[in-house]
């Protein structure tokens, strides 16, 4: 029961409450979007990604070169095919001050792979057949089957390492709080406006991080955020609009990063609705061949992007640059789709492009895209919906003929096209339609080292995908990473493939 | 009833025709193709070959702005049309045949009004989806509680006259009273009301827009060209400046016709005191 | 006693109004599609997920039971919690509340202080059309409040002209920082009511200045001034006090475009991004909230009627 008079005070009190007045190493991150939910093994949008980053950690990280790297684990070793041994570095703390041990690691894995957890990353892992500690520091991790991408797996933050003690105690709940062993803490959070970060006395890197405090007010309308960059409020954040080198770039005491992920814009395309043009695959092919993605680069982007593919470029495999999409010129690839929805029936086929109304790249893309589609006959219509629709409609109902969104390429060429086995995924049966071929080849290239018989499997997968036009891959997702060079200094991979923006946060330093 | 004379009434009166015909004839008039992306260099200023500048796509602003005009009347005018239909009908039931009609509508009307203005339209746009159906619907929702009550007001206020007292008297239904005998009463009341309504109506609708929630791409309304803008104002202000400069001359030109209008039907013959 | 009278039948009808809202609310935030999970979970939720999120929050029940529940907790004084953060909204809205009453007390003022002077004058000097006044009530309604908070916000962060965007700090604790932050977006939102009551101001004006007992008062040759004061102020009250009031409860209602564009932690913006993420407890509180602030000023508004004329409350209502 809620004593209202002492919140009615507390409200009075709102008058005279202090807020943080900024410490000399306080730095002030404007964070684009609340985060949508608390449980880091559960939530999959990026506003939660982002600060979930700040505070849990992960076995491993990958660098900008795509290779795995230390984090909770200081060293790894595939003993066979589907036996991994993991040492737990020592010195790593929650912020309550105990020590991360091997139960907690082997805890984090049981809560993931709980099918009351519902969690969407435990398919990633492949299948865990047993857990282990087998030393003071170490766990060993057994699979039923060979699974490649189960190291890169371990780098996303939806793997984190909670306190598993607390959590089986009941004194922690991860759907409700967030207390990890990375470099900061939460020490206040008013939802929808900002949180207040402090460094984890505890953390395991030394004199780490270096900025003591961190404010986090939540600015989602871009034009506010660049005036809270350009006067100072905020020290650094992040744009996903390309235009932002236009905005800023005049600006000399303001330093854009540009980050190349592994992610990029897709279409996804229902194949299984009973009255959309699209169930046609002959008609999902016509579409895939029409898009003009050098047009969506250079009108949407301003040239500052590239053309990407299911199998995302920057692990630079070139597996799927030969597809029917993608060869030839522009006017072959008409040429054919034309000839495709001849032979389908429906030279005309009238379709409906959802975008969700809360990226406005996406709008824009679907507006290249209309006019692209055009020129084969298509004639769309476009749908901006807000996020929850969009996401009901395509996720849930399948009320949809296709639609905009975007993939993270994490880190191993073979995670993202997992996604295209709707079997393994999940989230998509509603739309994408199950190939047994395509399934058993998924799931050969997930067992099969880095090498030629891999990159073989590969450019196999991309025919396939390509030709089942299912899920179509746009161009590369590139963000931003803006801050005041006078105020801060900033540490941005290049590339990044874990969504791990900040991956270097501890070691950002505040210069005021 | 005498039509005001003055500037201002004149200059509005004006202005308003002008933005209607533009609206109307856009599409046949030859300023280019509002849809045409790549027509020039992305955001590209105000130049002889684009009075307008461009638009972040490369599109030209100019015929998009007529586009956005034509749509901003029509879908606000639609809706105050609605409104206007509704909202007399309901308010003369109210005020006239009182009772049960009377709390229901006085009620509903209410609960309208109590509704913040502003979430009750993002309401309707979410359970109708995004389009101009649902901008139709919002502005409707959004202005009939104020229409009804004025009208309802009216009509009590003539319900008792002498006339409408002869005509019941004579058997006259009461539709028939309302029709023949309310109506022309409350008209006066309510064209007033119209234009008002429709100036409100026009900026709900282009707040909508502006939060994401109006007109579909590549379709525009002003609202949508606005926030098309928004995030360029620093480097290519002739967007916002456009499209709100002429969003602005369209809502002050229908109140300023709203003014003219409402003096003409009720007359101020007032003398300065200096 | 005559002001009690007066008002009682109004607390009955303000219930049945604010019932009347409940219910509107409760329904079209179950009509909407896309529903917490969704947003929660992102995506790659399995259906599994889905349901058992909707289970935990008792998203699965029957509309009317779920209904039935949201009042009985409300009469215990639980109005629900976020599903992001799982903590009570209201006290999400008591920390807000000050800032959006910051906000709509001095958009308010201003408008008033600003307009009713304007209007007055308007009305009194020129009893006909055309004027100042007219043009500059004109052009205040007929700028969206985005458009000059765009163009204002672009104005005063390229220029450092002291004013800031964003941030906001409280009255009490450091009334210039306050103002820094907090004077723009009142500007921005003055601007219409400060129309809104100029136009109405001059109309009532006007209207009183016809009225019979003001030209024999001419014809008797009082001074301008003792006229104004004695009847035209009194008598032009009643409309300025309703608009005033309805303008009060728009403001309170969440002046959400302006809180979005400024980044300003009040009620509004929370309840529109509770709206964004299905987050039911904060819309259906927040509606709630507004919709009983307005209800409650428009009965103080009818309460000033009584006091400011004596005629009110002898009629039929």
């Amino acid at each position: 029961m809620i004593h209202r008079t002492s919140l009615i005070a507390a409200a009075v009190a709102g008058f005279v409450a202090a807020p943080v007045l900024a410490a000399d190493d306080t730095m002030v991150w404007g964070k684009p979007a609340e985060i949508t939910g608390f449980d880091v093994h559960v939530v999959g949008t990026v506003a939660s990604w982002e600060m979930f980053q700040m505070v849990y950690e992960t076995l491993l990280t990958t660098d900008e070169d795509m290779a795995l790297q230390p984090g909770l684990a200081e060293s790894w070793e595939q003993v066979s095919p589907t036996e991994y041994r993991l040492t737990i570095r020592d010195g790593a703390a929650f912020s309550n001050g105990r020590a991360v041990t091997t139960d907690d690691v082997i805890g984090s894995f049981e809560r993931i792979t709980d099918p009351e957890t519902a969690s969407y990353w435990s398919r990633q892992f492949g299948d865990i057949a047993s857990l282990e500690a087998t030393g003071e520091r170490e766990v060993t991790v057994t699979l039923a089957r060979p699974h490649t991408a189960f190291l890169p797996a371990l780098a996303h933050i939806s793997a984190a390492v909670i306190p598993a003690q607390e959590w089986r105690a009941g004194e922690f709940d991860p759907a409700s709080q967030l207390m990890g062993s990375g470099p900061y803490m939460v020490v206040e959070h008013n939802q929808d406006e900002s949180w207040t970060l402090e460094a984890n006395p505890h953390y395991r890197g030394e004199d780490l991080p270096k900025a003591s405090r961190l404010e986090v007010p939540i600015i989602p309308d871009e034009s506010a955020r660049i005036a809270a960059l350009r006067d100072g409020r905020i020290d650094f954040t992040t744009f996903e609009n390309p235009d932002v080198s236009l905005l800023l770039g005049r600006d000399e005491t303001i330093a854009i990063d540009p980050i190349r992920t592994t992610n990029y814009y897709r279409v996804d395309v229902n194949a299984l609705g009973e009255e959309t043009p699209f169930a046609d695959e002959r008609v999902r092919r016509a579409m895939s061949l029409a898009t003009d993605r050098d047009a969506i680069n250079n009108a949407v982007f301003g040239g500052t992007t590239a053309v990407d593919y299911p199998v995302p470029r920057a692990f630079g495999t070139g597996a799927c640059e030969d597809s029917e999409s993608y060869a030839g010129t522009r006017e072959e690839r008409l040429e054919k789709a034309r000839a495709l929805l001849e032979e389908a029936g429906n030279t005309a086929p009238q379709v409906q492009l959802m975008a969700s109304s809360a990226n406005p790249t996406l709008g824009r893309i679907a507006q290249v895209m209309q006019q692209s589609l055009a020129e084969a006959g298509f004639e769309v219509e476009i749908e901006q919906v807000p996020t929850a629709e969009y996401l009901q409609r395509v996720f849930t109902d399948g009320d949809f003929d296709f639609s905009l969104s975007w993939l993270a390429g994490y880190t191993d060429p073979s995670m993202v096209i997992a996604w295209w086995n709707p079997q393994f995924a999940v989230w998509n049966t509603v739309f994408h339609e199950y190939d047994e071929d395509l399934a058993t080849a998924l799931e050969d290239v997930k067992q099969l080292p880095a090498g030629e018989e891999r990159q073989a499997k590969l450019k196999e997968i991309c025919g396939m995908m390509d030709r089942q036009a299912n899920i179509l891959a746009l161009t590369s997702k590139v963000d931003y990473l803006v801050s005041r060079t006078d105020k801060i200094e900033v540490i941005a991979d290049e590339v990044s493939g874990s969504s791990n923006t900040y991956r270097h946060i501890a070691e950002f330093e505040s210069l005021d | 009833m005498r039509l005001p004379r003055d500037p201002l009434s004149v200059l509005g009166a004006i202005c308003l025709a002008a933005l209607v015909l533009i609206g109307l004839l856009g599409p046949w008039l030859p300023l280019g193709d509002p849809t045409a992306i790549g027509a020039g260099p992305r955001l590209g200023w105000p130049s002889l070959d684009h009075p307008m500048g461009l638009d972040e796509l490369g599109r030209a602003f100019l015929p998009r702005v007529v586009d956005g005009i034509g749509a901003t009347f029509l879908l606000s005018g639609a809706a105050v049309l609605i409104t206007a239909v509704l909202g007399t009908i309901l308010g003369m039931a109210a005020g006239y045949l009182g009772g049960l009609a009377d709390d229901l509508v006085a009620r509903g009307a209410d609960v309208l009004f109590a509704f913040p203005a502003l979430l009750l339209g993002l309401l309707v746009a979410a359970v109708m989806g995004p389009g101009a159906v649902s901008a139709v619907a919002v502005i409707s929702a959004a202005t009939l509680p104020l229409f009804i009550r004025v009208v309802r007001s009216v009509t009590l206020g003539v319900a008792g006259r002498g006339f409408v007292v002869t005509a019941e008297v004579a058997g006259a239904s009461a539709w028939r009273v309302m029709l023949v005998h309310i109506l022309p009463n409350v008209l006066g009341a309510a064209v007033v009301q119209l234009t008002y309504a429709l100036s409100i109506g026009m900026i709900i609708e282009s707040a909508l827009s502006f939060l994401g929630l109006g007109v579909q791409p590549p379709d525009a309304s002003l609202g949508s060209l606005l926030r098309q803008g928004s995030p360029y104002l620093t480097i290519a202000p002739h967007m916002v400046i456009g499209a709100g400069l002429v969003l602005s001359l369209a809502i002050m030109s229908v109140n300023l016709v709203g003014d003219a209008i409402r003096d003409a039907l009720e007359p101020l013959r007032g003398r300065p005191l200096t | 006693m005559r002001l009690a009278l007066h008002l009682l039948p109004r607390v009955g009808t303000a219930i049945l109004t604010l019932f009347g809202v409940a219910v509107l609310v409760f329904l079209s935030l179950r009509l909407i599609p896309g529903g917490y999970a969704d947003i929660m979970l992102g995506p790659f939720a399995t259906p599994e997920s889905r349901a058992a999120v909707a289970a935990r929050y008792g998203l699965d029940q029957p509309v009317a039971v779920q209904f039935l529940r949201w009042l009985q907790a409300m009469a215990s004084g639980d109005f629900g919690i976020s599903m992001v953060t799982q903590r009570p909204v209201i006290d999400e809205f008591l920390r807000r509340a000050p800032v959006t009453l910051q906000l709509a007390s001095m958009a308010l003022g201003v408008a008033v202080v600003v307009g009713a002077p304007l209007g007055a004058a308007s009305g009194v000097r020129a009893a006909g059309r055309g004027g100042a006044g007219r043009l500059v009530g004109a052009l205040g309604a007929s700028v969206p409040d985005f458009v000059l908070g765009s163009i204002l916000i672009f104005v005063f962060s390229i220029n450092d002209l002291w004013f800031r965007v964003g941030g906001y700090t409280p009255f009490l604790e450091d009334p210039v920082a306050n103002l820094r932050t907090m004077t723009l977006p009142v500007l921005t939102l003055a601007v219409f009511g400060m129309a809104l009551i100029l136009r109405t101001t001059r109309e009532a004006t006007l209207r009183v200045m016809t009225e019979g007992h003001i030209t024999a008062a001419v014809a008797r040759g009082d001074a301008p001034r003792d006229i104004v004061r004695a009847h035209v102020l009194r008598n032009a009250a009643i409309p300025v006090v309703t608009v005033a009031a309805t303008y009060f409860g728009f403001l309170m209602g969440g002046a959400v475009v302006v809180e979005v564009l400024y980044s300003i932690p009040g009620v509004g913006l929370f309840i529109f991004n509770g709206l964004m993420n299905r987050d039911y407890a904060i819309v259906q509180t927040g509606v709630l909230l507004a919709a009983v602030v307005f209800v409650a000023v428009n009965m103080l508004a009818d309460a000033a009627y009584a006091v400011i004329d004596p005629r009110v409350g002898t009629r039929r209502a």
